[in-house]
């Protein structure tokens, strides 16, 4: 039998969504969800739904129906003639298929400029992934009540100001396309940073394939749409390879790429190839272009391919740190420690005194420089900031190494 | 939906040339709400003098206490405003981004309580 939590995770956001863009009403929705759910853990086990999802949809709606109608009392004091309940035939006979998807939709409304920017992947998290204040809560590092009234004051702004619940014409597209995706990517790299997969980070690396894939599917013109999606393919696809059997973070130069999923790389090959077609380069292309050269490598014996990531960085905007401390890395395998030595130090180093991945590569260069003592002080500064327990092990293992 | 088009300015860009000139803000204004009356969108609006001309009633215990000057010492004023009926949010901001300013400025977007 199709259990209740298995039918949220794969119909709720399509649920949430069409409700809220057919009422123009996020908390709306969100309540009458969730008084669906609850009445399907009541019902479900002694009368099993034929289709779970529709069961869901119908439900909700008709809570949907109950909540305005009560509202509507409560500020008018007449009711109006109730809506005629729907009959058990009428349930039996809807389908899934008939929930429209207003997923992207409801993205847009989320991710919408007017909305805080560190309110929306929580609201977007929410809605369309169906986590729970308390996931994202300590996904984002975030205290519970913190949170709530975070999602809570983006909801009010959006029923408040006016936020539309329309796809946006053409004109204003790249705006709100960057708003979408800046903020998605920053609840991806979130996720990603953490390597154990099983920290507080993680709990939404999975749902960003799942949401990735419908932004790719619902936006099969937009280049950097289908090369997000590629990209969070790859890197999701290396997950297994990431630790090692001590709990460490394995660099990816050094994980073995027979434990890496081939399907998703794949699938992610595909994406980034029909990306290509369109012909219309950008900056998310060139970043899962970096991630495909390295997932091309097929076992450990194959040599890292340091000279095409060196390539493809020398391509990517110069002035972002990040960028140019991976590409540090790359010039060190393909020029040596001291040219990258000197690319490292010419950053504003102020800037990045908090920048954990800093200070890891130049303790690594100064290392494989001979600079023991200042090699240790850096690893140091590097363990102190590690996001995790499998970065922190890996780093006082790198540290213990240098002779 | 309704919504009121406040906009901040520094007003020495008015007193001194650095900016463009008054006549050619208030033609373009007037082009603005020419085109926004025609189309149905404008509820109304207008231009207000400069800051240094306003004062402030404050109303604090019960008392009511005068001062010379506006709500907020602020290096931009609030300048002007549209009254505007459109659909959305987002033809609200596509009006305030064609809102003429001197120089660099803002305008707050706020929606209107509506009666009914």
């Amino acid at each position: 039998m199709i259990t209740l939590d298995q039918t949220a995770r794969e119909a709720g956001g399509r649920i949430v969504a069409a409700l809220a863009t057919a009422f123009r009403d996020l908390d709306l929705a969100e309540e009458a969800y969730a008084e669906a759910c609850a009445r399907a853990a009541a019902v479900w086990p002694a009368a099993p739904p034929l289709d779970p999802a529709a069961w869901l949809y119908a439900t909700a709606r008709r809570c949907v129906l109950d909540m305005i109608r009560k509202r509507k009392v409560r500020s008018r004091l007449t009711p109006d003639t109730p809506e005629p309940q729907a009959s058990a035939e009428e349930i039996m006979a809807s389908d899934a298929r008939l929930i429209p998807d207003e997923r992207l939709r409801l993205i847009f409304v989320c991710c919408h400029p007017a909305v805080a920017p560190e309110a929306r992947a929580a609201l977007t998290l929410r809605l369309v992934c169906g986590l729970t204040v308390q996931e994202i809560a300590r996904a984002f590092l975030v205290a519970e009540p913190a949170m709530f009234q975070r999602l809570t004051r983006a909801k009010k702004k959006i029923a408040q100001a006016g936020v539309s619940f329309e796809v946006p014409g053409p004109q204003a597209w790249p705006e709100r396309l960057a708003a979408v995706f800046s903020t998605l990517e920053v609840a991806y790299a979130r996720a990603h940073e953490d390597a154990a997969g099983a920290g507080q980070h993680a709990g939404y690396a999975r749902e960003m394939l799942g949401l990735t894939a419908v932004l790719a599917e619902l936006l099969p013109d937009e280049p950097e749409c289908l090369a997000f999606a590629a990209t969070v393919r790859f890197a999701e696809a290396r997950r297994p390879a990431r630790l090692d059997a001590h709990g460490a973070m394995i660099p990816l130069s050094e994980q073995d790429p027979a434990l890496w999923n081939r399907s998703l790389i794949h699938e992610a090959d595909a994406l980034l190839r029909r990306a290509a077609r369109l012909n219309r380069p950008g900056p998310r292309q060139l970043r899962a272009a970096l991630h495909g050269v390295w997932c091309v490598r097929r076992s450990l014996a194959e040599p890292p391919p340091w000279s095409a990531v060196l390539a493809l960085y020398d391509l990517a905007e110069r002035d972002d740190p990040f960028v140019r401390i991976n590409r540090a890395v790359a010039l060190a395998q393909v020029a040596g420690p001291a040219v990258a030595l000197v690319e490292i130090e010419a950053l504003d180093a102020d800037r990045l005194a908090d920048f954990q991945p800093f200070h890891a590569v130049r303790a690594d260069l100064l290392a494989r420089l001979g600079r023991r003592d200042e090699a240790l002080a850096v690893y140091q500064r590097a363990i102190d900031l590690a996001p995790g327990p499998a970065e922190r092990l890996w780093l006082v293992r790198r540290r213990n190494e240098v002779t | 939906m309704q919504y009121a088009l406040l906009i901040y300015e520094n007003e020495d860009l008015y007193r001194t040339d650095a900016g463009r000139s008054m006549d050619e803000i208030i033609t373009a204004h007037r082009a603005l709400a020419g085109e926004l009356a025609q189309q149905g969108i404008l509820l109304g609006g207008q231009g207000l003098k400069t800051a240094d001309t306003a004062t402030t009633v404050r109303k604090s215990d019960g008392q009511h206490a005068l001062h010379d000057g506006p709500y907020a010492e602020a290096r931009e004023q609030l300048g002007g405003f549209y009254l505007i009926e459109v659909s959305d949010l987002d033809a609200a901001l596509a009006i305030a981004k064609r809102i003429p300013l001197a120089g660099d400025g803002a305008v707050e977007v706020r929606p209107m309580i509506e009666e009914g």
